[in-house]
């Protein structure tokens, strides 16, 4: 049974095997399940976030996921609007990652909001002045997208590809894709943009406050460039990790190079926006609130060495790399460079959620310090576990490199 | 939300929000009425086998589409871009229609009579890309059947499902189907028609059928000269198949094929192999 359901021509390994990958992943998620459970229950004094620590690992993960997520909707524009073709090769695994990254942290965000009976108030009562409602309905929407852009890819299963109705479907969802990926693209661009004003607009945390262009905030341009700049290097890094769990070639060689290329011009982009937004700040904005900004980064372990690792180490260096032709030919290079750009995209997330929290802002603070407790952090490995189990399910059973078979041939 | 509902107010901000939100979930939604009506619309047409001969003929490598002029050295590349239907290629009408047409003069020689390259291909038969024959009786009947090199590659099926009298066929979709060794193909039908007789294993697994229209247009089935290179371009796409496998260059230049070759290599990936030559990646 297990081999009918395999896509014709695709090698995969023995169903023992595979059982045997995914039983810890199993395990994890029933560990995160329980966990979830029982912050549900009990509440969130499950967990070590409290008045003043409201945003901990959860809100953090949720925001790295999400940018990590973009890589779904901007190869989707670039495939669908801009007509990248080479990127056929990729869209349907980025998809799978899209869907993993939104739905984990829509999960995620329910347990931490708590009070799932009363989810629709939401909906029903939005406060339309909040980056939050925007967030809320753009993911909301946005899943929807990405379920259905994700539905013709389960429907190109062997087995239910059989089914004439399921194939039509299949066939005529395809069609339209391009208005869902013009959709998914401008949703995305807003929510990506609200989670950073998000901090921007936060006037009581001067570490996090910045200026902008109308009711933006910097940040809200600047979490859009990061996330596209990182979604690209997220696909290449996990196809990368995939091909070599797997030991197949998934895709051509200059997909890979294509996806390094964009992620590279785009980091560039970033990080000549940040490094101006950075010294906005540092000479004007800190200083406007009455705030010294180097004194910002004299709480251990946040000292500048973080700023610098951010920009230098995880942005402008990869940056570097990925736009040297040369280099980006060396599979060793643009793997480390696309590696470095996503560390880069979680730092500057852990920067703004943690780093922002843990700040004293008046004068009688002190500096804070979190540490999850064991049920958070096993709903966040749940999620992990959660994303490995339906990203290797999709690989067993789906096309989601439609070049692995023609280059198993060659 | 609604106009009524707590906290909603009639203020800019408000209706340029929720106006946004409204007309992203209008447009998610119409476009998924869209595809369920064309869906349906198709469904009940009997589309169904036609959409699976589009989705698999691209899904095919683009080695496999070559053009049946590129095969005779009419063109030095050209992939067919119309799932090996001719009857509307202005091309190939214009080919035909055209009295310098040349076909590569090395393919036209060395051939005993109705064996070409070891293989039992009559020339009063027409041939399509799917491994089938066809030939039409005097009667106006047309008769179908899976060609020597196809069924040198199934050997002997586990089950064969043919058609009941009175079904209707249309090019490139299902014929019939076979089972060998757990894996279920199907095999292309090579013309449009209704069956009226079929014959069992004995008889050598055929269909005869009656044209759909007044008469069987077999236009895009292959003939005469294109035989010999259309059957060269399948050995080479049958080395490089069981090459993906590990078996490597192993058919010898003119060497027969042998009468079943799944026999000869049971530990093979078959079900990927027969894919590729009958057409179903």
């Amino acid at each position: 049974m297990d081999k009918q359901l395999i896509i014709r021509g695709l090698r995969r390994s023995p169903l023992s095997k595979f059982l045997l990958w995914i039983l810890p992943w199993v395990a994890l998620l029933g560990l995160g399940l329980y966990a979830g459970y029982l912050c549900l229950a009990r509440g969130l004094n499950q967990t070590n976030m409290d008045n003043r620590f409201a945003f901990g690992l959860w809100i953090y993960l949720d925001l790295t996921i999400i940018a990590l997520g973009a890589g779904a909707f901007f190869t989707g524009f670039l495939l669908y609007i801009l007509k990248k073709d080479q990127l056929k090769a990729v869209i349907n695994s980025a998809v799978v990652l899209g869907l993993i990254c939104y739905s984990g942290a829509i999960v995620v965000l329910m347990v931490d909001v708590g009070q799932p009976l009363r989810a629709w108030f939401t909906f029903w009562h939005p406060n339309v002045h909040s980056m939050l409602t925007e967030v809320t309905f753009c993911i909301t929407c946005y899943l929807t997208v990405l379920l259905v852009e994700y539905a013709p890819l389960v429907l190109r299963n062997r087995k239910l590809r059989q089914i004439p109705s399921l194939l039509v479907f299949e066939f005529h969802l395809h069609k339209v894709m391009y208005v869902l990926a013009g959709v998914g693209t401008f949703l995305s661009f807003f929510h990506q943009g609200s989670l950073g004003g998000l901090y921007g607009v936060l006037r009581g945390r001067p570490f996090a406050f910045r200026e902008g262009i109308g009711i933006w905030p910097s940040t809200f341009f600047l979490f859009i460039l990061s996330a596209i700049a990182a979604g690209p290097s997220f696909i290449l890094l996990t196809t990368w990790l995939v091909s070599k769990l797997s030991k197949k070639e998934l895709v051509k060689r200059e997909v890979l190079s294509l996806l390094g290329r964009i992620s590279g011009i785009l980091l560039m982009v970033y990080v000549l926006f940040k490094t101006i937004d950075t010294l906005i700040w540092i000479n004007h904005t800190a200083p406007a609130s009455g705030f010294n900004p180097f004194d910002f980064y004299s709480w251990e372990p946040f000292g500048t060495w973080l700023l610098f690792a951010e920009i230098v180490v995880c942005g402008l260096l990869p940056a570097i790399i990925l736009l040297d032709k040369k280099r980006r030919e060396q599979t060793g290079w643009l793997v480390s460079a696309a590696f470095l750009v996503c560390v880069g995209v979680m730092l500057n997330r852990f920067v703004f959620t943690i780093q922002t929290l843990a700040l004293p802002t008046l004068p009688f603070d002190r500096f804070l310090s979190y540490v999850p407790s064991w049920q958070e952090t096993a709903t966040f490995l749940a999620v992990v576990a959660y994303g490995v189990l339906i990203y290797s399910l999709s690989f067993r059973y789906l096309p989601l490199f439609p070049q692995e078979k023609e280059l198993r041939q060659s | 939300m609604f106009p009524g509902v707590y906290g909603f107010t009639w203020e800019p901000g408000n209706l340029i929000f929720l106006g946004i939100f409204y007309s992203v979930v209008a447009i998610i939604l119409g476009t998924m009425g869209i595809v369920l009506v064309r869906s349906l619309k198709d469904f009940q047409s009997q589309k169904a086998d036609q959409i699976r001969w589009k989705l698999d003929f691209e899904d095919l490598p683009e080695g496999n589409r070559t053009c049946r002029h590129e095969l005779t050295g009419e063109f030095r590349h050209r992939t067919c871009e119309r799932g090996f239907d001719c009857r509307e290629c202005p091309d190939h009408a214009k080919l035909v229609a055209s009295k310098i047409r040349t076909i590569h003069p090395g393919y036209e020689t060395g051939d005993e009579e109705g064996c070409i390259l070891g293989f039992d291909m009559p020339l009063e038969r027409q041939y399509h890309r799917g491994h089938t024959w066809v030939m039409t009786e005097p009667d106006g009947t047309t008769t179908v059947g899976l060609d020597d090199f196809g069924s040198r590659l199934i050997g002997e099926p586990d089950e064969v499902r043919l058609p009941a009298a009175g079904t209707s066929l249309h090019l490139n979709g299902t014929a019939w189907h076979f089972k060998k060794n757990g894996s279920d193909l199907r095999i292309l039908s090579p013309v449009d028609g209704e069956v009226i007789q079929t014959g069992g294993k004995k008889a050598g697994w055929y269909l005869k059928l009656k044209p759909l229209g007044k008469k069987m247009d077999t236009r895009h089935l292959l003939r005469g000269a294109e035989i010999r290179p259309w059957l060269a371009r399948e050995m080479e796409r049958l080395e490089f198949s069981l090459a993906a496998d590990g078996v490597g260059m192993s058919l010898a230049d003119g060497g027969a094929l042998v009468e079943d070759l799944s026999k000869e290599y049971p530990s093979l990936d078959w079900d990927a192999v027969w894919g590729q030559m009958f057409l179903e990646p």
